[in-house]
């Protein structure tokens, strides 16, 4: 049991900073942040390579990001690029998903793939003695997967009832219905571990077919972190990869998602809730929007911490709920917005209205020139130890470089949230945190709170939790099949 | 040439870092009221973890009153004399630091993460609360809510949490690890002020706590502001002693939940020794074997073999009183929990039968030192993993030797562990049933979409 759980995430999953600091100047300057020195190298065969030195402990971390996730899977084969990624350690030309296994164990080796809506990525971590081997395990699974027929279908049923038993805890599948209904039309509203209906019809060809369209060197990104010296692990690196052949990858365009105008709200219902989750926003900003920076700020002051606005109404000073927050979701083009909280069946109302309530002051009162400044500090004291690691900082610059950022970005952060001003906040405020326009997904049992949520949209959408899908329709094509 | 040359020094390299796991230079102190304090320098990055662990947890309390160390811990956020309600979090985040704490059946631990320019301060903060606490009846009342909504969320609303639950509260009858540590519902709502100042009283002395600092500091300075912020906090008496020793158990209890559910789980569990027991390096190691990775027994046999579930995983942690081991997996539909009991217990039965292979026992080796390393990446990590071995094991060197006495262990030790503890009189069982929805109650349901097809 801890008091709160894990710390709010300010910035993107993965994205978080990386700096070097002057130790001795840290009581009397302002702190400034710096990432440390990396190398990028482009081989031959156009695959981009980041290497970055960490020396606490005798670790090497990789992490690969191949440019094409979720939204690249083909309609109505939702899951596509996340079983692909799955299925890698599987099975190659030269090893079975078996000896994969024995082998990355028995170095005592972490490997991890999954797929976001905008990318996959492979992570990977090894002790410095086993670096060959584990980079022979990792150029194995990336250029010589055959993903089995047996093992594509046992990780089909496995990932079927593991819908089920997602369905089962209603937080764990929130997100996922409240994309689906806020983007419903557009490519981030698709689920990525795929549906009942789209695992179904999703077959080893199409996850061959995926493989050999976005796995190519020149859609890679691989960054490298932790003790080693930079020339030999280049060199290591560079002769390892550069036997893969270069081939095209289509390119990926992602239509700019409209924001939702009016309200509307998505009922599922689960008849066991002893409590309600629910999630209420519309669409926000993408990775790069220019004005990101003031949103990390303003958001940590909003709903991005303890004593944010949201958690200081809806648990400290009412005892509603565990804990209430809000974020962006930045992705290539906007990702969602989005306010989250769950409460006892009975304060449903009460938590929504009280949360509706904080939105709307947040947009009449703005900030304080005090608060402001708590937020400031706040994130420059909380950043350094989300890069502590070689593995968070090889996450860091590979996300950089996959949305065209550089160090820039990190290097003049601070600056830039040390002249941030109130007006700044109001502006941003306005601009992107919705008030009227608004999208609420609710989980939660039907029977005691589905008339009481009418009230904040002309139209009730609902769904049961054992329905197929996520999105509104979804049963409905499943059935007729 | 190049190449070879760099493999070569990768070999050194190996060599030099199997000899002997990496340690930490740690300084210590204890202050005159008993508080011992553990300093590990880091300049790696200008922050700092600063972890206090004090030896109450749930293990701690009685019938009528579950749950109540971790409810203190939340009320250890809302107020001092100093530090007013709500002043303690809106003070250290306007500085730039961070907080959390946990409870188990044996601790309560409380986390800061701050920049190294924060330290005076959150010295004061924490100091303040040790020595000043204030039980406001209002802050009572509304913190119930938010611990009867973390309960609801860690167990009513998760069908894995439900079932762990019952799982210790059959396996053991007389010790208090019987109890959740987040408590009975009904012990959530009916605590008394009295209750929550005994507990502070019973607890919270500085000869019961151990405070770990690591980061952007030096040991003197640190040092010196424990002599000023808390030397002075008066001791007394540490909790009573827990008496209580499970019975040994004489045969396999069963226990089932019926609920609402798409799938089932199954949860077995065997009584095991403490932490400080000789065998607890020979059980981390055959938890490693069975149940550590994809080419772990377990994940071999029943998830990748016989695919009987959609998952399994288990193990056991460190406790001050005998523990439990547990195995949980999620059957696959249609598949009876049985089955998989029956696979489970048949791999169990092998470990007892045959020694584990001589590359079973190294792997096990290898991934116990890629976790040391991992747990020493960060500051917080390190912080943590201290006081843990500090207070578990009952001195921090320990973390530092624990590499060597795991080479120590043999085969045969392992195979001596399972049949010592892995058997059938030994063993609970929970299984969850899943249930169809409750019947429809004449509560108004909500329109459904024209287009409902599973409308009957």
């Amino acid at each position: 049991m801890t008091r709160h759980l894990a710390k709010i995430v300010l910035f993107n999953l993965a994205l978080t900073l990386a700096f070097t600091l002057a130790a001795s100047a840290a009581d009397t300057a302002a702190p400034t942040l710096k990432l440390p020195p990396y190398k990028k190298v482009k081989l031959k065969n156009g695959m981009t390579l980041l290497l970055v030195e960490r020396h606490t402990v005798p670790l090497i971390g990789f992490h690969a990001i191949i440019k094409a996730g979720g939204v690249s899977d083909s309609i109505g084969k939702d899951g596509t690029a996340s079983i692909t990624a799955n299925l890698l350690r599987k099975g190659t030309k030269s090893r079975s998903g078996d000896q994969f296994s024995q082998e990355l164990d028995f170095i005592g080796g972490q490997f991890n793939a999954g797929a976001s809506y905008d990318f996959t990525t492979l992570s990977a971590q090894f002790m410095k003695k086993d670096i060959n081997k584990g980079l022979d395990l990792l150029t194995d699974v990336l250029m010589n997967p055959t993903f089995p027929q047996d093992e594509f279908a046992k990780l089909l049923k496995q990932r079927q009832d593991g819908l089920k038993a997602s369905k089962d805890q209603a937080q764990a599948v929130i997100g996922t219905y409240f994309n689906a209904y806020l983007f419903s039309g557009h490519p981030y509203g698709r689920p990525n571990g795929g549906d009942e209906t789209t695992l179904a019809a999703t077959s080893r060809d199409d996850v061959l077919k995926f493989y050999q369209s976005y796995y190519t060197p020149g859609n890679m990104i691989l960054a490298v972190a932790g003790d080693f010296s930079t020339p030999e692990m280049e060199k290591l690196v560079t002769q390892k990869f550069e036997t893969w052949p270069a081939r095209t990858s289509p390119a990926i365009n992602i239509p700019q998602p409209a924001p939702f105008t009016g309200k509307k709200l998505l009922l599922i219902d689960k008849p066991d809730s002893t409590q309600t989750y629910f999630q209420i926003g519309n669409v926000g900003i993408a990775r790069t929007n220019a004005d990101r920076v003031y949103l990390n700020v303003v958001n940590t002051l909003f709903g991005g911490r303890f004593t944010s606005m949201l958690n200081s109404e809806l648990r400290i000073k009412t005892g509603l709920t565990y804990g209430a927050g809000s974020r962006f979701d930045q992705r290539k083009v906007p990702g969602p917005f989005l306010i989250s909280t769950y409460t006892k069946n009975a304060t449903t109302v009460e938590a929504i209205d009280k949360a509706l309530e904080v939105l709307k002051q947040v947009h009449e009162k703005g900030v304080t020139e005090e608060q402001l400044k708590s937020a400031k500090n706040y994130i420059q004291g909380q950043f350094p130890p989300d890069i502590e690691t070689a593995g968070q900082l090889a996450g860091l610059i590979a996300d950089l470089e996959f949305y065209g950022l550089d160090r820039n970005d990190i290097d003049g952060l601070y600056a830039k949230i040390n002249a941030m001003t109130v007006a700044d906040a109001q502006r941003v405020i306005k601009q992107y945190y919705p008030l009227d326009n608004l999208v609420f997904v609710i989980i939660g049992k039907a029977s005691e709170i589905g008339e009481q949520v009418k009230k904040y949209a002309p139209k009730e959408d609902t769904l049961k939790i054992t329905d197929p899908g996520f999105a509104v329709g979804a049963g409905q094509q499943a059935a007729s099949k | 040439m190049r190449r070879l040359w760099f493999y070569s020094l990768i070999t050194i390299a190996a060599i030099a870092s199997t000899a002997s796991a990496q340690t930490f230079d740690v300084k210590t102190t204890t202050l005159k009221n008993g508080m011992k304090v553990l300093v590990q320098e880091d300049h790696t990055i200008p922050n700092v973890a600063m972890y206090t662990f004090y030896r109450i947890g749930s293990r701690n309390e009685r019938p009528g009153t579950t749950g109540i160390s971790h409810f203190f811990e939340h009320m250890m956020f809302n107020g001092a004399k100093k530090y007013g309600p709500g002043e303690f979090d809106r003070t250290m985040e306007a500085a730039g630091g961070s907080n959390n704490a946990y409870t188990n059946r044996d601790t309560t631990v409380y986390q800061d993460w701050f920049p190294r320019s924060a330290l005076d301060l959150v010295f004061d903060l924490e100091a303040d609360r040790i020595e000043n606490l204030s039980f406001d009846p209002k802050i009572i009342a509304s913190e119930r809510g938010v611990v009867a909504s973390e309960r609801r969320t860690s167990v009513d609303a998760n069908n894995a949490g439900i079932l762990f639950e019952q799982l210790y509260a059959t396996a053991y009858t007389a010790h208090p690890y019987q109890w959740p540590v987040v408590g009975w519902m009904v012990d959530i709502e009916n605590w008394t002020m009295d209750d929550l100042k005994h507990h502070f009283e019973m607890g919270y002395s500085p000869s019961n706590a151990t405070l770990v600092v690591v980061g952007d500091v030096t040991a003197d300075e640190i040092f010196k502001l424990a002599q000023t912020k808390f030397e002075t906090i008066p001791s007394h008496a540490p909790p009573p002693k827990v008496t209580t020793v499970e019975p040994e158990q004489m045969g396999e209890r069963r226990v089932t939940v019926k609920k609402y559910a798409q799938l089932p789980i199954v949860m077995m569990a065997y009584h095991v020794p403490e932490s400080a027991s000789p065998d607890q390096y020979a059980l981390t190691l055959l938890q490693t074997i069975l149940l550590s990775g994809q080419s772990s027994r377990m994940y071999q046999r029943i998830v990748d073999k016989d695919q009987l579930a959609i998952g399994i995983n288990g193990g056991f942690g460190f406790s001050f009183d005998a523990n439990l081991f547990n195995i949980t997996a999620q059957p696959k539909a249609g598949v009876d929990p049985v089955a998989v009991e029956k696979a489970v217990y048949e791999e169990l039965d092998r470990v007892k039968r045959e020694p584990v292979t001589d590359q079973e026992l190294e792997k096990a080796r290898n991934i116990v030192l890629a976790t040391f390393y991992r747990q020493m990446s960060t500051i917080s990590g390190r912080a943590n993993t201290l006081g843990a071995y500090e207070v578990f094991f009952g001195d921090y060197h320990k973390l530092f030797t624990a590499v060597d006495n795991y080479n120590k262990v043999t085969k045969a030790d392992l195979q001596q562990v399972a049949q010592k503890y892995f058997g059938e009189k030994n063993r609970t069982v929970a299984t969850l049933i899943p249930e169809k929805p409750p019947e429809k109650t004449d509560a108004p349901k909500p329109a459904a979409p024209k287009s409902d097809p599973a409308k009957n």
